[in-house]
């Protein structure tokens, strides 16, 4: 399949590769491509993942108050 | 015992099986919950509605699908109900102007790796994420965060696989810019 010439906006409104979609696309082939020649898009690329890398690190724990009241909420305590 | 079985016990009403199943999940449950609305309270209700909803109509679920995925979808409308009662004020991101910009702030290279004692990043992301609106961000935290694949995604969100991809694209240019803006100030 014939792809057009990848451009910088192209890059960056279908980040795709390691984030997770199909990578033998054309134009994901196309986009690494790009990344490769292009110090602006893989920057942008770069702090997508970043980005990304964030916000799954970003975790809370569940504090144990907040499980009492949760088993006391549903009637499912152990001496009921 | 095996989580079917466990599901299987609950379902007849056992509420040993029940607390098991609230104790494999409410990590999760929590985590998400508070991952959308950015607020510990809210998190804490969000959940007990969703594991409340989960008691009340786990003889509707086939197994199908997994379970967690089942926890997620409750999850995704509890949160999108109270952001419709609330009409959160978010940014429209439907326009694609403004939305990818490649400038690249010196910050991404010299934030510290570690979220979780950096309460300076952890109050950027909050507030970049809130300004997101509820609709792309839990496409975004389903898919990017959470890790499921974009099908599953789809289903939760009941929307289609060019549509999850169009909304993830998106948020990741969305988040991105705004965390930008902040580490050039």
């Amino acid at each position: 399949m014939k792809v057009e010439k990848i451009t910088c906006k192209d890059v960056m409104s279908h980040i795709c590769e390691s984030l997770g979609e199909d990578l033998e696309s054309p134009k994901c082939i196309e986009i690494k491509s790009h990344l490769d020649e292009c110090p602006d898009c893989s920057n942008y690329f770069k702090s997508v993942e970043k980005t990304i890398d964030f916000y799954k690190k970003y975790n809370v724990e569940l504090p144990s108050e907040a499980h009492n009241k949760l088993i006391e909420f549903l009637g499912l305590s152990e001496d009921k | 015992m095996e989580e079917q079985q466990i599901i299987e016990a609950a379902k007849n009403g056992d509420k040993k099986a029940m607390s098991e199943l609230v104790k494999s999940y409410e990590k999760t449950v929590y985590n998400f919950a508070f991952k959308i609305c950015r607020d510990s309270l809210k998190a804490e209700n969000i959940m007990q509605e969703t594991f409340y909803s989960m008691i009340k109509s786990l003889r509707q679920f086939d197994g199908k699908s997994k379970l967690s995925t089942w926890l997620y979808r409750i999850v995704s409308n509890h949160c999108l109900m109270e952001a419709r009662k609330k009409k959160y004020e978010s940014v429209s991101i439907d326009d694609d102007d403004g939305l990818y910009d490649n400038s690249y702030a010196a910050g991404w290279d010299s934030v510290p790796a570690n979220v979780v004692e950096n309460n300076e990043l952890k109050n950027i992301l909050d507030e970049a994420i809130q300004k997101l609106s509820p609709d792309y961000r839990i496409v975004f935290l389903l898919r990017d965060v959470e890790g499921l694949s974009t099908e599953e995604t789809g289903k939760i969100t009941e929307l289609s696989v060019p549509a999850v991809k169009s909304r993830l694209h998106r948020a990741r240019a969305f988040l991105r810019k705004e965390i930008n803006k902040a580490f050039q100030k």
